[in-house]
């Protein structure tokens, strides 16, 4: 019993949020019910992202129907990699990746070849709900696959790896690199296996890791090191994470981006729960970072002042950058 | 924020002082006993009157019955004679019961029955005596030795109280002459009592004879005779032998008076028996029979005022709240993971049926059936609609091909799996299954343990008599169990399996 006490006194001083903390005070307070959609609903996201000017994935085609399957093909049209999502999927099921063609199929990011038959099934049963929350009638969305950028292949496993960062009314308060490894099957969840590294929010450059709740330094695939890595156009990442306040109204979420080779930073979807192993990934808690965002937004009120994202990112990477 | 947090806190201490309130009225001023196990003493009283009648003569014969004063509360009552009038009157404080019959011949037997209590709760009723009586008139050596006697009583007491434990140990002082004199050689109670009475009456003191039944079985009984008189504010009760004050709790008056108990017109040789045997009730249950006969109409209101089938399923339901608060308590505040919020409720509800052991036993199997049968399906690729009509039909088949094994076995425990809600079963499966799959066997197991460990617990806190018993009764512990529930929707400390999950960070310090 004392040591529980211990723990959690070491655990408050240190300012680890735990889930209680994240529901009551932040996203109860901060995310609106009605706001949800926006971030439930991909296809939404990305309208609004569009709408905002924020990058995203090109989006090719969306399937509402099973009468629209039909134009799936005028959908792909030439192309030769594409990815069919769920629009309301979670956890990263019902994703299918196709790399390239193969006579008249198709060949999966793993390999597997599969007919065109076999596509139209998987739109149809992502119609139907079977891998919505809940069950619900779902979209299929068609969209640009994301090549991710080099400076990954050593530091992950297939899959795409990605960056979340924890945006605090538009202020982005910690950040981590999500790997893919071989037990999370190329997904970038924490929870299925990835491995979570955490990145300075000031240079960019990560930090050591974190996989299954214990920190780590080395992927354990490659064995290469995941600290020390200079993320590119970080600064980029920064300004795409805090303009998502702006996009969807939520003041607590979890912004997920990718860096496609070609294309730079692109936002992939947005969390109204985030997680909070990043914590263990950063090996810094959440709670203080927040207070020092809510202190300067009530210092800002008062002042009857609003920052840009820039000055945002500026005021986050002063605050929070490790020196 | 601030406005709504102290908007909370308000809410929360209006609902748990309401709670509180409501509770400590009922157990206090409404006097409901708190455990089940508190129970009144019935007593079921015979008087068993037998006479022989005269064979020309009309009969009528009286008896007193209880007055039934606000000490004792009757249950039943009933007179049990064939081919008589029965007639019940009150006179002077007393109750009388009249039997008459134009014709009977030969023995005859009458009986007289009551239920009865004390009375569980009530004011006292405002009480009225005389404090003045006018003096019996005696003559001669009577008054002589009354008077002689008199003397000393006087100069030994202070108020009525003692002046009337004096006279009765005066009186009782047998070798005392004047004592001899005015019992005249009979020293039997009702004598010794009415010496006393004289005694007083001579002293303006007024007493009345009161004569009680003492509630107790296997002892034959004779109406036993006390004295009371009135001290302006209450009785006071006196034993005509030895001056004791004070009636113990165990008498219940049956008359007053000077009058005999029976009065046979037509008849002779009438006797009274008396029977008496008791019996325990719950206190609860005695109060709703005892609800028709007094003025207390709190439980009417109550649940209790239920017909007894809603009363049942309403002791189920008043327990849920209980159950929920558990899960509650084991997912923000240990931590612990399950399916669903309020499936563990459920389960548990449905353990009710099976008893603990069989229950988790047959969902373990049915579940892990359907687990396969649902990972059978994802082969196929079926839609989610059809895909859960199959395995909610499956389940239907399984419970059927369960109980009919069980049924074959000689398993009677078996049948029961019946109750088992299927629909829940199948969400059960449907749920964990997609936890398989998301996120793997390990944690699938974790969450599946999870839910039959929440489940089990509500369960085993559900079902607690003594809980039960108190929430049905008091049900504004409710309203106690909603204000914890308010103040646990801003709890905002660590969950105990977090204090694990974030050890991580703690290690690195020390090293």
């Amino acid at each position: 019993m004392i040591g529980f006490w211990k723990t959690w006194k070491a655990l408050e001083a240190k300012g680890i949020m735990g889930i209680n903390r994240r529901n009551a005070d932040y996203v109860l307070k901060y995310n609106k019910r009605s706001l949800y959609p926006i971030v439930d609903d991909k296809i939404i996201t990305k309208e609004r992202a569009i709408m905002a000017g924020i990058h995203v994935p090109e989006m090719y085609g969306i399937i509402s129907t099973e009468k629209e399957i039909d134009k799936l093909d005028e959908i792909i049209g030439g192309r030769n990699d594409f990815v069919i999502k769920p629009a309301q999927g979670a956890g990263g099921d019902g994703i299918l990746v196709i790399a390239d063609r193969f006579e008249d199929r198709f060949r999966t990011i793993s390999g597997r070849i599969i007919s065109h038959e076999e596509i139209e099934h998987q739109v149809s049963s992502i119609l139907t709900g079977l891998y919505s929350l809940g069950g619900h009638r779902d979209r299929a969305l068609i969209e640009y696959r994301v090549t991710p950028d080099q400076i990954f292949k050593s530091i992950s496993y297939e899959g795409v790896p990605d960056i979340r960062v924890i945006v605090l009314m538009g202020y982005p308060i910690m950040a981590m690199l999500r790997l893919p490894t071989r037990q999370s099957n190329g997904k970038a969840n924490l929870h299925q296996g990835a491995i979570g590294v955490g990145v300075d929010l000031a240079t960019g450059l990560t930090l050591r890791g974190t996989w299954q709740n214990t920190i780590i330094s080395k992927h354990p695939d490659t064995t290469n090191s995941v600290d020390g890595v200079q993320l590119p156009n970080w600064d980029g990442f920064m300004k795409l994470a805090a303009g998502c306040y702006e996009l969807c109204g939520l003041g607590y979420i979890g912004v997920d981006m990718v860096l496609d080779q070609d294309k730079g930073p692109l936002i992939l979807e947005l969390n109204a729960r985030p997680g909070l192993n990043i914590q263990i990934a950063n090996d810094c808690g959440l709670t203080h970072r927040a207070h020092a965002v809510e202190a300067r937004l009530e210092q800002l009120a008062l002042n009857g002042e609003q920052e840009t994202v820039e000055e945002r990112v500026r005021f986050v990477q002063e605050l929070f950058g490790l020196k | 924020m601030r406005s709504i947090t102290l908007h909370l806190k308000i809410l929360i201490t209006v609902l748990v002082t309401l709670g509180i309130a409501i509770t400590a009225y009922q157990i206090f001023v409404l006097g409901i006993p708190v455990t089940e196990d508190e129970t009144d003493d019935l007593w079921n009283i015979d008087a068993k009157v037998e006479f022989v009648a005269n064979t020309k003569d009309p009969v009528k014969i009286q008896m007193f019955v209880p007055p039934l004063s606000h000490d004792y509360v009757s249950l039943n009552e009933s007179f049990i004679s064939n081919n008589y009038g029965v007639s019940v009157n009150r006179v002077d404080g007393n109750r009388k019961v009249t039997w008459s019959a134009r014709r009977a011949t030969g023995n005859q037997t009458l009986y007289y029955r009551l239920v009865l209590t004390k009375r569980y709760s009530g004011d006292k009723p405002k009480i009225k005596g005389s404090v003045f009586r006018d003096s019996i008139a005696i003559e001669g050596p009577e008054k002589i030795a009354a008077e002689a006697l008199l003397e000393p009583i006087r100069q030994h007491s202070a108020d009525i109280e003692t002046f009337v434990t004096e006279a009765i140990k005066r009186v009782n002082n047998l070798s005392d002459d004047n004592v001899k004199l005015l019992l005249a050689g009979d020293t039997s109670t009702s004598n010794k009592a009415r010496i006393t009475e004289l005694l007083l009456s001579i002293a303006h003191v007024p007493v009345e004879k009161l004569h009680t039944i003492r509630l107790t079985t296997d002892q034959p009984q004779t109406p036993e005779l006390w004295l009371r008189s009135f001290n302006g504010k209450d009785w006071l009760y006196f034993n005509p032998d030895n001056g004791e004050q004070g009636l113990p709790t165990d008498r219940l008056t049956w008359w007053i008076g000077d009058e005999n108990l029976v009065s046979v017109e037509g008849g002779k040789k009438a006797t009274v028996n008396f029977t008496l045997n008791n019996s325990e009730m719950n206190a609860i249950r005695l109060a709703k029979l005892t609800d028709a006969n007094t003025d207390d109409h709190f439980l009417g209101y109550s649940l209790y005022g239920l017909p007894l089938q809603t009363q049942q399923t309403f002791m189920i339901m008043v327990m849920i709240p209980i159950g929920v608060l558990v899960i509650l308590i084991l997912r923000n505040l240990v931590g612990l993971e399950t399916l669903g919020t309020f499936t563990p409720v459920l389960i548990a509800l449905a353990f009710r049926e099976t008893q603990l052991g069989f229950g988790i036993v047959l969902f373990t199997i049915i579940t892990a059936l359907g687990l396969s049968l649902r990972s059978y399906l994802e082969h196929l690729k079926l839609q989610m609609l059809p895909r859960l009509s199959v395995v909610l039909t499956f389940v239907v088949v399984l419970i059927a091909a369960i109980s009919l094994f069980s049924h074959k076995l000689g398993l009677e425990r078996g049948l029961s799996v019946a109750l088992f809600p299927m629909v829940i079963l199948t969400m059960t499966i449907e749920r964990l299954s997609i936890t398989w799959e998301e996120r793997g066997s390990g944690h699938a197991m974790k969450v599946a343990i999870g839910t039959l460990f929440a489940a089990s617990l509500a369960h085993l806190i559900m079902s607690v008599p003594e809980l039960t018993y108190f929430v049905f009764t008091f049900p504004a512990v409710l309203l106690i169990l909603v204000g914890f529930m308010l103040a646990m929707g801003r709890y905002r400390g660590y969950r105990l399996t977090e204090l694990m999950r974030f050890k991580a960070f703690l290690k690195d310090e020390t090293k």
